[in-house]
């Protein structure tokens, strides 16, 4: 059993929790592994659920998965509680972690990917039941996104889930740069309004 | 000639702000951006609440169930570095525990003067929100937060910091509410950048003005503005030249103070 050897009260897992994310935080960062399963346990649905939309492969979302959670645990890096939730930390941490994997693959492989539908084309994982709260905010999101115009929802998600750079896309639609970031801008800010207070949006701000 | 709006400086426009919070600026973009942002309240407070609605876009993946063996393979690394990092941490406890960087001298440097940087800083190339996942890659280990009563000074303290770069070391000496910081081995911070001193009671780190860079070996010692009292850690970050008020990158130093 891992002990604590500096004055770290050891907590059993059940006791650990009932802790809110950010008490474990504290705990992960003096190298408690046990808070950090619990911090696991929390995130990695919506972390391998993120990596599995935005690579589009079961493998390299699991390794992008890993590297992210290992990262998090190997840096000691802080959570900044002012900068959001654990979670749109962890995920945040997964989402540049799954674009660096996109960017060092072939362009072909990159456009193959980021244009066809991805969840058809593989053995889809397990879907999962998520919490209401949980499924409230995803349609609140979908609906946002869906509402859209095409040309802007389109650009958002070429940039959000497929890692491709702004100058990418506007090869790919044979757009001017600058027509590109204004729809994302666009785009954005309408999603914004639709999501209404941006306290309702953050998740366990 | 017509009378145009004068070109605005790309960097430091405005409609860089939604392709940043996207991440779908290039890395040179992304990095100038960012240091744009530092000095521009418009941008930094469309950043903000752009990156709201950039933090909610998950939700819109259809949610799937992380496999088990993921889990396996990453708790079974993270136990097994747990285990190791407590062995560690019980040799330095050990009575032969050493004493690290105490007698390092590097030269004090000057508050708010950096001197000019050299190198490249591969080290630093990561992006802001990037520090966590490239640094990890280049953690060899990280050096155990341990207590030991220093051998110069009667009541000294020295507190061993944790750095996340290679072969770096750093320790914080702390006597009665004062306290100085030696670091050794370290690269320097890169072009136009600087490391930067940060105190932190409870919560967001407050920032000081011991912004500092390391001499040719890699060694600097620099003094803790206002003490450690009542401080839970010290953080080193690497900021632009002059500083910043919050911390734009991960802490490469952290010295737990409580």
């Amino acid at each position: 059993m891992f002990r604590h050897s500096r004055g770290t009260p050891e907590r059993s897992a059940a006791a650990l929790t009932v802790l809110a994310d950010e008490e474990l935080m504290q705990l992960v960062y003096r190298g408690q592994a046990e808070a950090f399963e619990v911090i696991y346990d929390r995130h990695s649905d919506a972390a391998f659920s993120l990596a599995y939309r935005m690579c589009g492969q079961r493998a390299l979302a699991e390794d992008v998965v890993q590297e992210g959670f290992l990262s998090l645990w190997r840096s000691g890096a802080r959570y900044d509680r002012g900068r959001g939730s654990v979670r749109t930390w962890v995920l945040g941490i997964v989402h540049n972690r799954a674009i660096d994997a996109l960017r060092r693959r072939t362009a072909h492989d990159r456009g193959r990917v980021s244009e066809e539908g991805i969840e058809e084309r593989l053995v889809a994982p397990e879907r999962t039941d998520v919490e209401a709260a949980r499924r409230d905010e995803a349609r609140e999101v979908h609906e946002a996104l869906e509402q859209l115009p095409a040309e802007q929802s389109r650009v958002i998600e070429l940039a959000y889930f497929g890692g491709l750079t702004h100058v990418q896309i506007a090869a790919m639609l044979d757009q001017p740069v600058g027509t590109i970031k204004g729809r994302m801008r666009l785009g954005l800010a309408k999603m914004r309004m639709a999501l209404g207070d941006p306290a309702e949006v953050c998740d366990e701000c | 000639m017509s009378v145009e709006k004068p070109n605005v400086e790309p960097e430091g426009c405005g409609c860089n702000v939604a392709p940043y919070v996207l991440g779908a600026l290039t890395e040179e973009e992304h990095a100038a951006f960012s240091r744009h942002v530092e000095s521009c309240a418009v941008c930094r407070e469309e950043v903000a609440a752009l990156q709201v609605v950039a933090a909610a876009l998950p939700a819109a993946a259809p949610q799937v169930s992380a496999p088990a063996e993921l889990k396996q393979r990453v708790m079974a690394s993270v136990y097994a570095e747990a285990r190791e990092r407590e062995a560690r941490e019980r040799a330095e406890e050990a009575p032969t525990a050493r004493e690290r960087g105490g007698a390092r001298g590097g030269p004090r440097q000057g508050a708010r003067r950096p001197r000019a940087l050299a190198g490249a800083g591969e080290w630093l190339r990561w992006r802001p929100n990037l520090a966590v996942g490239a640094l990890a890659a280049a953690v060899v280990a990280l050096a155990a937060v341990a207590l030991t009563t220093g051998g110069s000074a009667p009541g000294t303290r020295v507190i061993q910091a944790q750095v996340l770069v290679p072969r770096a070391s750093a320790s914080l000496r702390v006597n009665g509410g004062q306290a100085q910081l030696d670091v050794a081995d370290m690269p320097q911070a890169g072009p136009g950048r600087v490391y930067e001193v940060w105190r932190e009671r409870s919560g967001s780190p407050q920032p000081t003005d011991a912004l500092f860079t390391v001499s040719a070996d890699g060694s600097a010692t620099v003094s803790v503005p206002g003490g450690v009292a009542g401080l839970r850690e010290v953080l080193v970050t690497s900021e632009p030249l002059g500083g910043s008020r919050v911390p734009t990158r991960t802490p490469v130093i952290v010295a737990g103070v409580s």
